[in-house]
């Protein structure tokens, strides 16, 4: 789930997962997969196929070290649940780790962890994936558990009833606990209109409570079918004995019918909206801005996150030098574009320097924003922003894990896993003139939404938002 | 992240649930609809441990005393320096709480040729990064850069700038004050900081063990002069060790390192004189008030031992039963059979003088007291208890079998390889590493919990909503209450 943190470090993309404390980012579209300055970046080998339940296979050879790395993306997310189900694909998750048929109530993380591997689940609004990376000699206990919960998921009303418990202390600890954990939450449901992307991925207390284990079991029916999702191994293995036990493993699971596609569209919105939150958790105020922007892997989405490097990547940035130095209104600001399958949005958060007015840094940031339109970016900082995606890039591609991660990703976003090799082109292609146009075009003042939040006397309860939409 | 060289227990709620009938647990009040973790033992597992070396480094110490592991890996074109340079915040005065991590952090807002804007312009525009920091409680100052290999020599040359020549300039300190006095409000208002700010001064007691951040008063009052004073008599090459892994040839690097850093000089410190280790206090319980929390969140700590224990392979055994991941018995007791939080783990915390263990989950505000319940329930199993041989053998399994994963990441690798010249282990350390991890039998695990999970002398930090848990923790042992600052609350 792209969720907004707040912090000069921790500002960045999060999931949320089946794991607090051992769980991999969920990336964005942050690939580049090219020379760059003579720098040239291993292409990979992708055996693409699918078997005959409609189950996509995807395998990547990577002999670098003796292990391997699984993920299963499923088509589903939170942009899937209908009002007065919110929450659900996250809360399914979490189920996916309470027992199948041959799979005890968490014994597959004993599984995974005491055979030396990693593993997690994450989920966000356009899909849900599960992974592990173990020693090569266990590829066929990372096939079995993920093809057994795929095929037999047991769900029990008391295991239901405790999973449901620990997401609601999820939602706790990650926002009714957090100083701006509702501001995380109102920017989107400001943001959009249709309910796909309005509503938030961790769900509301009520629904998460009314969730019944027929509801459990019609939503694994719906969505966790083979023709729904995509199986992808790298790491050190020969292709085709591989393919060998991924058929063993996953041939007998019968497929479903399609499940419903989603409407994502976004009517356009007239008017700033905006809302104040008197937060008692925070001790500073902090500001979000969201402008939509187009979904990821088109050409205007690319050209926003080069413009996101050029505004604050790194202390050579427009935001870190004007902002936080030469004007010092803000101690950290942040640009951080996300990309959806759908319409997506620009962020922007910042935190006023102590004693600055929240007005006075809303103004800087106009102001940045404005200089852009009426003057573009310089070569040099484009270039600049480009190479530091490269640089990036690479370290996602260290690991077999992050690996199998983006791959599956790229595969139920854009139906394209082979994006892993030629993103690369896709972001260096971004001109001058597009990253300008694009400011231009998405910048657009009535159409943004704007969540401020200030901190709150102690003893005023949870958090509270003034002054409604529009 | 995933986890690695942590390792696990694992059958340990399972062993539990198979123990004792539903309902009859002593904790199971309710006895009825109770979620229990179960073991089918039908997955494929290769029971056959995938061993694994750890690469070796090339290790030398150059003519001016520094010493230099270096570390080939050719995966990718990137490479990864780091520094450690001592004493770091343990030098730090009693009277300037932070002085390390402030020299630290303004190393690049200037040197004796470079403004703040043109290092951020340099290393920006080789998509690289570079920074520093002096962890609390660390006994090193660290110094990181990396970027993409053939740039080597451009972002060493930084990194030697930075680390040899900086000026601290006033006027970019006066700014990187502002900024420090924000993110000490930012941290106040994280529990997660708050319960180690306590513990840390409940285990340690006197400065510069008992701190883990600066204070207001300190980032007001330090000036360009401390900063200058503190790096003229800790940056030297006798108190430095750099490490590099990536994309090169060692004789090349170790070339490259020499022309950077060669010209510098200076002599290994005599090691900071630390306070004598102090018999630890009885077990007492420190509520850090947090008005309108909805979570407690728990963490008790009890002293333990340096690196170089010879009990450290016990306890880390022990920490992996207990608490050391998904698959141990406090995730597996507070989270999935009682749903009373999103994770519990504990960890080991050893360093040049003797460490601690602790144990943490944050917990809704309702369930306070059953956490508790649990917690104590878990402590005193694992010391009363010998641990049954199959969650030993998995425990010790967890761990071997990592290595292999370990191997994708190089910087990891490397770091392993620093920590042994950091402490002075023997140079076969890392090979030996899965024996002594397996010759630990049970009877030392259970030692090992008597010994460090400690229940006399462990001391509690409670970070919630005073009004709603100070009753509860009172039946757990005599309550101090402070405010987010630390300060008694009466």
């Amino acid at each position: 789930m792209r969720r907004i943190v707040y912090g000069k470090s921790l500002f960045g993309l999060v999931a949320l997962c089946a794991l607090c404390g051992v769980c991999i980012l969920a990336l964005g579209s942050r690939l580049v997969a090219a020379d760059v300055d003579g720098i040239a970046v291993p292409k990979l080998e992708l055996h693409d196929s699918r078997l005959d339940n409609g189950l996509r296979v995807i395998l990547v050879p990577d002999h670098s070290a003796p292990v391997y790395a699984i993920n299963v993306t499923y088509n589903v997310g939170s942009r899937n649940e209908p009002p007065g189900h919110t929450g659900y694909a996250h809360l399914f998750e979490h189920m996916m780790f309470q027992g199948s048929e041959n799979v005890g109530k968490g014994e597959h993380f004993i599984l995974i962890f005491n055979n030396g591997g990693g593993m997690n689940g994450t989920t966000n609004e356009d899909r849900t994936n599960y992974f592990e990376e173990l020693p090569k000699n266990q590829l066929d206990l990372g096939l079995f558990l993920e093809a057994d919960r795929m095929r037999s998921l047991a769900v029990t009303q008391p295991n239901l009833d405790n999973q449901r418990a620990v997401v609601q202390e999820e939602r706790r600890q990650s926002v009714d606990n957090q100083p701006y954990g509702h501001a995380d939450l109102d920017i989107d449901n400001l943001s959009y209109d249709n309910f796909a992307y309005k509503h938030s991925t961790i769900g509301s207390m009520a629904d998460l409570n009314n969730a019944s284990l027929q509801d459990v079991q019609n939503f694994f029916k719906t969505y966790y079918a083979p023709d729904n999702a995509v199986l992808v191994l790298v790491g050190d293995f020969d292709p085709e004995e591989a393919l060998a036990k991924v058929k063993k493993y996953f041939d007998a699971i019968p497929s479903q019918p399609s499940p419903p596609k989603v409407d994502l569209s976004e009517e356009q919105h007239y008017g700033e909206r905006r809302e104040t939150i008197y937060d008692p958790l925070a001790r500073e105020p902090q500001i979000i801005e969201a402008y939509h922007i187009p979904p990821g892997n088109t050409p205007e989405n690319y050209a926003a996150q080069a413009l996101a490097g050029i505004l604050s990547g790194g202390q050579s940035s427009r935001f870190y030098q004007h902002l936080v130095k030469e004007k010092q209104l803000a101690v950290n600001a942040q640009a951080e574009p996300d990309a959806r399958i759908g319409p997506s949005l620009f962020y922007i958060v910042a935190t006023p320097r102590p004693g600055v007015p929240v007005a006075d840094l809303e103004k800087g940031i106009d102001e940045e924003v404005a200089a852009v339109i009426k003057d573009g970016v310089t070569a040099d900082e484009l270039a600049k922003a480009k190479t530091q995606q490269l640089r990036r890039f690479i370290d996602q591609r260290r690991s077999t894990l992050g690996t199998a991660n983006l791959i599956g990703q790229y595969s139920v976003y854009y139906d394209d896993p082979n994006l892993i090799n030629t993103l690369a082109d896709k972001e260096a292609a971004v001109t001058l003139d597009e990253v300008h146009a694009v400011a231009t075009k998405y910048f657009v003042r009535d159409e943004r939404a704007v969540v401020i939040t200030m901190p709150a006397p102690k003893d005023s309860g949870t958090a509270k938002a003034a002054g409604g939409a529009q | 992240m995933i986890r690695r060289n942590s390792i696990a227990a694992l059958f340990a709620a399972c062993a539990l649930a198979m123990l004792a009938a539903p309902g009859l647990r002593a904790q199971d009040s309710k006895g009825t609809d109770v979620s229990k973790v179960v073991r089918l033992n039908r997955a494929p597992v290769n029971k056959e441990v995938l061993h694994v070396q750890l690469p070796r480094p090339a290790v030398e110490k150059l003519p001016n005393g520094m010493t230099l592991v270096l570390l080939e890996d050719h995966k990718l074109p990137t490479v990864a320096f780091t520094m450690m340079i001592r004493p770091g915040q343990l030098a730090d005065p009693d009277d300037l709480p932070g002085l390390a991590s402030f020299t630290a952090g303004m190393l690049r807002e200037g040197t004796t040729t470079r403004t703040s804007a043109q290092i951020a312009t340099e290393i920006d525009s080789l998509g690289a990064s570079l920074n520093a920091n002096a962890g609390f409680g660390a006994g090193y100052l660290s110094v990181n850069a990396s970027g993409l290999a053939p740039d080597a020599e451009k972002i060493l040359n930084l990194m030697s700038d930075i680390v040899l020549h900086p000026t601290f300039p006033d006027g970019e300190l006066a700014q990187y004050k502002q900024r420090e006095q924000s993110a000490l409000e930012q941290r106040l208002s994280n529990p997660g900081f708050l319960a180690n700010r306590a513990l840390r001064r409940a285990l340690y007691i006197e400065p510069p063990l008992s701190v883990n951040s600066p204070t207001k008063d300190s980032i007001a009052k330090v000036t360009s002069a401390d900063l200058k004073k503190f790096h003229d008599q800790h940056f030297t090459p006798g108190n430095t060790i750099f490490g590099v892994t990536g994309d090169f040839k060692t004789a090349d690097m170790r070339a490259l390192v020499e022309r950077a850093f060669g010209a510098w000089s200076g002599a290994a410190e005599k090691p900071i004189a630390l306070p004598e280790s102090r018999v630890s206090e009885p077990s007492k319980i420190i509520l850090v008030d947090r008005p309108a929390s909805v979570q407690t969140y728990i963490l008790a700590g009890v002293r333990t031992i340096r690196r170089t224990d010879p009990d450290y392979y016990s306890l880390v055994v022990m920490n992996d039963v207990l608490g050391g991941g998904p698959q141990a018995r406090l995730f597996l007791d507070l989270r999935e059979e009682h749903s009373y939080t999103y994770g519990a783990y504990s960890g080991v915390n050893t360093n040049i003088y003797p460490g601690d263990w602790s144990g943490y989950a944050a917990v809704r505000t309702p369930v306070t007291d059953g956490s508790m319940t649990q917690f104590v329930y878990e402590y005193k199993k694992i010391a009363s208890e010998t641990v049954p041989t199959s969650e030993l053998d998995d425990v010790q399994r967890s761990i071997i079998a990592s290595f292999a994963l370990s191997l994708e990441q190089p910087s990891q690798v490397l770091g392993s390889w620093m920590t042994v010249q950091y402490y002075g282990l023997p140079v076969d350390y890392w090979d030996k590493y899965p024996d002594r991890i397996s010759g630990i039998d049970a009877a030392a695990v259970q030692a090992a919990a008597k010994k460090y999970v400690d229940l006399a002398h462990m001391q509690w930090v409670a970070v919630g909503d005073r009004k709603q848990i100070e009753p509860v923790l009172k039946k757990y042992g005599p309550v101090t209450v402070v405010d987010a600052n630390g300060n008694p609350e009466p």
